[in-house]
């Protein structure tokens, strides 16, 4: 009964962050055939080789796929060297060719870092499809009303992480954690924007770091000390 | 001879006062327990509201008793102070009835932990939180003033580092340190930190409180300083209590005092250092937190309180192993509470290993093991202080009485509310559950049995609380 | 009582008892009074130096031998093959096979999984703290963690016992903390 009465407050829930970034974990990504600078080869080969932090882009874009590279390009130069990924930057317009993106990846200086492949693709649709990313095509110009999205491929094919939107370098180096099969416990959700958190995930070490809320959490014990070292020295000891 | 000082009167008030609160906490458990058992029908707000009650009070009782008698004990080696001993006597009683006012008129009903943000989702009197915060303010200001006097006055006499008697760690040392200084110390610092890390806590729920939306705390954050007050209050009250033991126990005995030796002081120092990380075995079950701390809390959840223990049951054991032994009321008490505490931190060591708080984390084996180590230790070694003290008040040598009766009344009825606890732990029974889901069918009986057992306990209680305040009152009563 | 929670009892009654049984000796032997110790001397310095090193080694050896044992580490290595979100709230669990938010409440999902699947639970909450207890069809505890606002614990589990499980609070949440509860099914 006390169920049933508490049950509505549920619809009236706030959003807490973009649900999409969970659709699709842990399912397998249509392993498609792309065609790179050096021709064509399947997702499988890559990823088994090293797992993929795929970007879904186009050359026309007036929106967001050039912040998008441009983010995610700063972002890889903060993170630990030692972390094996590749960066699949695929285009998702049948329009683009091979060229196009080369000249994307000449433009960003890229076209020259190993770990970086420019891609285009003719089963586009398939892929799409086993990662819930839907491009809808937007006025004449030949336009996409799409979003940011980055999906993390670990070696067996799985999706093992989603970020959608322009992310930090953190949220970054949490997906290439992910993508290289390490557990992490737990995880903020995107929209945390509390005072004081604990810890930082820092991309460099992969690991969490230090935040403000841990300096709150020493205080304590740091004030004690003072405290105590203040009242040692300053009282006059008896002697014997 | 009889005892006329002020500090002498002022802690047979402090006694009086706490054994009245651990009567009427005792009576909220048993309703507790009886509401579990279905014996009585309580609605959920009462029930939580006097959980809420019976919780605080106890820790607050029972944290103060440990001052009391180390405040008491301390004049053998420093002049004592006594003014801030009565600031604290008022503000804890000011503290304690503002306290009960926001759980029993305003409902407020969070737990003892009063986990954020749950005071913010008022199901209660709207003014109930800040005032609960503002009783919180008024206890950790007067428990703060008079830790620090207490650090202060030690350390008028005794150095930083003899103290916390490092000289011992060298050869042949030249100095001794008292080994009821040594330990009270190292409490003293303890009991500060955590009163600091709850005036954090207050002010950044008040931050909040006062911010109308624009500061929010980080529940992690918060869980975090909840745990560093009060587990590690929970924790150093009981040293506070083993520190009255280890100044009267061989003494009452008719012994040689025990000296510090490198073994005793290391034993203390790792107690110094590992409390402050011990409290992150609160929070296994949160895997936010960073594995790193996960395993720091247990290794030092075992290294903060396993070295106190082994020494100090070590030294209670070779004491009286075939050695002749004047028993009386006192030393039997602090005999048993090293037993009993003991025994709850055998329950505490198996559930701050990680893979078994999996299965135990806020089950019934929690209040299991800490009303061990409470209800059958520190309690024990405040009420042999307590006793110790009253027959110093009234002028009279350690008297035989209802002695057995007491003891066997507490024995009997501790261990039987105990054991259900345990096994309702054993049964993955939840904690803080008013009432027990059908599922459980052992649940009930378990906290009907338990009410019947904890009856026995109170009578123990009562009985003390009789002898005890017949004593103190013959010193209240004299000096008028 | 499952075998975990059993050999936990066990233990501990045995521990308790031998505790018990060492201080009731102790306390009998006092009377005698053949004390031949010297006083508050029991062992020397080197044996007592020896039994602090055996004790802390002891500590070391059992404690690095239980914490890979930690949920943390769980099923780490694998790919779990479903995830299952829950967001909790007064006093409410909300089970979905998808992310739970506006769009989908999550409410009155049947959640069924498969025998020897490796589940991922990724459990917030949306108010105060909540404990996620799964507890099995005997009603033992098996696994838990907590549900904390603005994060998500992630815990991996393999049920290998079909039936039906149930969910209940481990963290006490409000009033009707005790009457918040769900259940799942497992194939
Ligand atoms: C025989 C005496 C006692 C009885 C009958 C009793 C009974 C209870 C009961 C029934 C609960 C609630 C258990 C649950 O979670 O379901 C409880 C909680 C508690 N008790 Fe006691 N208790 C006694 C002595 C003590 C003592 C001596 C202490 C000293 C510190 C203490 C401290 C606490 C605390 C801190 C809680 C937790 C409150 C919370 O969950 O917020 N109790 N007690
Ligand atoms: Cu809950």
């Amino acid at each position: 009964m006390i169920l049933l009465l508490w049950a509505p407050k549920l619809y009236a829930l706030t959003p807490v962050y973009n649900l999409d970034e969970e659709t699709n974990i842990y399912q397998p990504v249509a392993d498609i055939r792309v065609t790179t600078e050096e021709g064509g080869i399947y997702l499988s080969e890559i990823y088994s080789g090293r797992p993929i932090i795929l970007t879904l882009v186009y050359t026309r874009c007036a929106g967001v796929c050039n912040p998008l590279l441009m983010r995610l390009k700063e972002n890889i130069e903060l993170i630990d060297p030692k972390r094996e990924f590749t960066i699949l930057v695929l285009s998702f317009d049948p329009l683009d060719t091979l060229e196009d993106m080369q000249g994307m990846a000449k433009r960003f200086t890229l076209d020259e870092d190993p770990r970086w492949e420019f891609a285009v693709s003719r089963e586009i649709d398939k892929l799409n499809r086993s990662i819930g990313f839907n491009p809808v095509r937007a006025g004449a110009k030949r336009q996409f009303d799409h979003e940011a999205l980055l999906i993390g491929i670990n070696r067996n094919g799985l999706i093992t992480k989603k970020l959608i939107g322009l992310r930090n370098e953190a949220a970054l180096g949490a997906m290439i954690v992910e993508i290289n099969d390490v557990f992490v416990p737990s995880y903020p959700l995107p929209d945390n924007k509390r005072s004081f958190s604990c810890f930082n995930y820092d991309p460099a070490t992969g690991k969490n770091s230090p935040g403000w809320g841990l300096l709150v959490l020493s205080l304590p014990a740091t004030l004690t000390l003072l405290l105590v070292l203040v009242i040692g020295i300053n009282s006059n000891h008896e002697h014997h | 001879m009889m005892e006329r000082t002020t500090l002498a009167r002022t802690t047979s008030i402090w006694i009086i006062a706490i054994l009245l609160l651990f009567i009427l906490s005792v009576v909220l458990g048993i309703i507790m327990r009886l509401s579990q058992g279905g014996v009585i029908s309580q609605s959920p707000v009462v029930f939580y509201s006097q959980m809420t009650t019976h919780g605080f009070t106890m820790i607050g009782i029972w944290f103060v008793a440990g001052m009391v008698g180390v405040n008491y004990l301390m004049q053998r080696y420093v002049s004592a102070p006594v003014k801030s001993n009565i600031f604290a006597l008022l503000f804890t009683i000011i503290g304690v009835v503002l306290l009960w006012v926001t759980t029993f008129v305003g409902k407020f009903h969070t737990g003892w932990t009063f986990l954020y943000p749950l005071p913010f989702k008022i199901a209660w009197a709207g003014w109930a939180t800040p005032l609960f915060f503002v009783s919180l303010t008024i206890l950790g200001v007067g428990w703060l003033v008079w830790s620090v006097s207490l650090l202060m006055a030690i350390f008028k006499k005794y150095s930083i580092t003899r103290a916390l008697a490092w000289q011992h760690f060298g050869k042949n040392p030249s100095f001794e340190t008292p080994p009821f200084i040594l330990i009270t110390v190292i409490t003293l610092i303890g009991v500060i930190t955590c009163l600091l890390a709850a005036v954090l806590l207050i002010v950044l729920f008040f931050a909040e409180y006062f911010s109308s939306g624009t500061f929010v705390n980080d529940p992690l954050l918060m869980k975090n300083l909840t745990y560093f007050f009060g587990h590690t209050i929970a924790n150093e009250m009981l040293y506070l209590g083993l520190a009255t033991l280890y100044e009267l126990f061989p003494e009452v005995s008719g012994r040689p005092k025990w000296k510090t030796t490198w073994y005793v002081a290391l034993a203390w120092n790792c107690t110094l250092v590992f409390i402050l990380t011990a409290f992150f075995h609160h929070m296994y079950m949160d895997f936010v937190q960073p594995e790193s701390f996960q395993i720091v809390g247990q290794v030092a959840s075992y290294l903060a309180s396993l070295p106190a223990a082994v020494v100090t049951v070590f030294s209670v054991l070779t004491l009286i192993y075939r050695n002749s032994i004047r028993w009386s009321l006192t030393n039997v008490l602090y005999f048993m509470g090293v037993a009993g505490w003991v025994i709850g931190g055998l329950g505490a060591v198996i559930d701050a290993t990680i893979t078994n708080n999996l299965v135990l984390h806020n089950t019934l084996w929690v209040p299991a093991h800490f009303h061990t180590y409470n209800a059958m230790g520190n309690v024990l070694f405040s009420l042999a202080f307590f006793n110790w003290a009253a027959n110093r008040f009234a002028g009279i040598g350690e008297s035989g009485g209802a002695n057995r009766l007491k003891i066997a009344l507490l024995l009997v009825g501790g261990t039987g509310f105990l054991l259900m606890f345990y096994l309702g732990g054993a049964y993955s029974i939840p904690r803080r559950f008013n009432i027990y889901p059908m599922e459980f069918s052992l649940a009930a009986s378990f906290a009907r049995i338990a009410a019947v057992f904890a009856a026995v306990y109170l009578a123990a209680v009562l009985i003390f609380f009789w002898d005890i305040l017949r004593k103190c009152l013959k010193l209240l009563t004299y000096s008028r | 009582m499952s075998d975990k929670h059993e050999f936990i009892l066990v233990l501990f009654l045995l521990l308790a008892a031998l505790v018990a049984i060492v201080f009731v000796y102790v306390y009998l032997s006092s009377g005698a009074k053949s004390s031949q110790k010297e006083d508050g001397k029991g062992l020397n310095n080197t044996q007592r130096f020896w039994f602090f090193l055996l004790l802390t080694a002891a500590l070391f050896i059992f404690a690095s031998f239980t914490i890979p044992k930690s949920p943390y580490y769980l099923f780490e290595k694998e790919s779990p093959s479903r995830v299952v979100f829950v967001a909790a709230q007064q006093y409410y669990w909300a089970l979905s096979s998808e992310a739970i938010g506006p769009g989908n409440p999550g409410a009155g999902e049947a959640i069924e999984l498969k025998r020897g699947e490796l589940v991922e639970f990724r459990v917030t909450s949306l108010d105060v703290n909540h404990g996620f207890g799964i507890y099995d069809e005997s009603n033992n505890l098996i696994a838990q963690t907590q549900a904390m606002p603005g994060y998500v614990n992630r815990l991996r589990w393999k049920f290998e016992k079909p039936g039906t499980y149930k969910v209940l609070c481990l963290e006490f949440c409000g009033l009707a903390h005790a009457v918040m509860r769900a259940s799942f099914t497992v194939r």
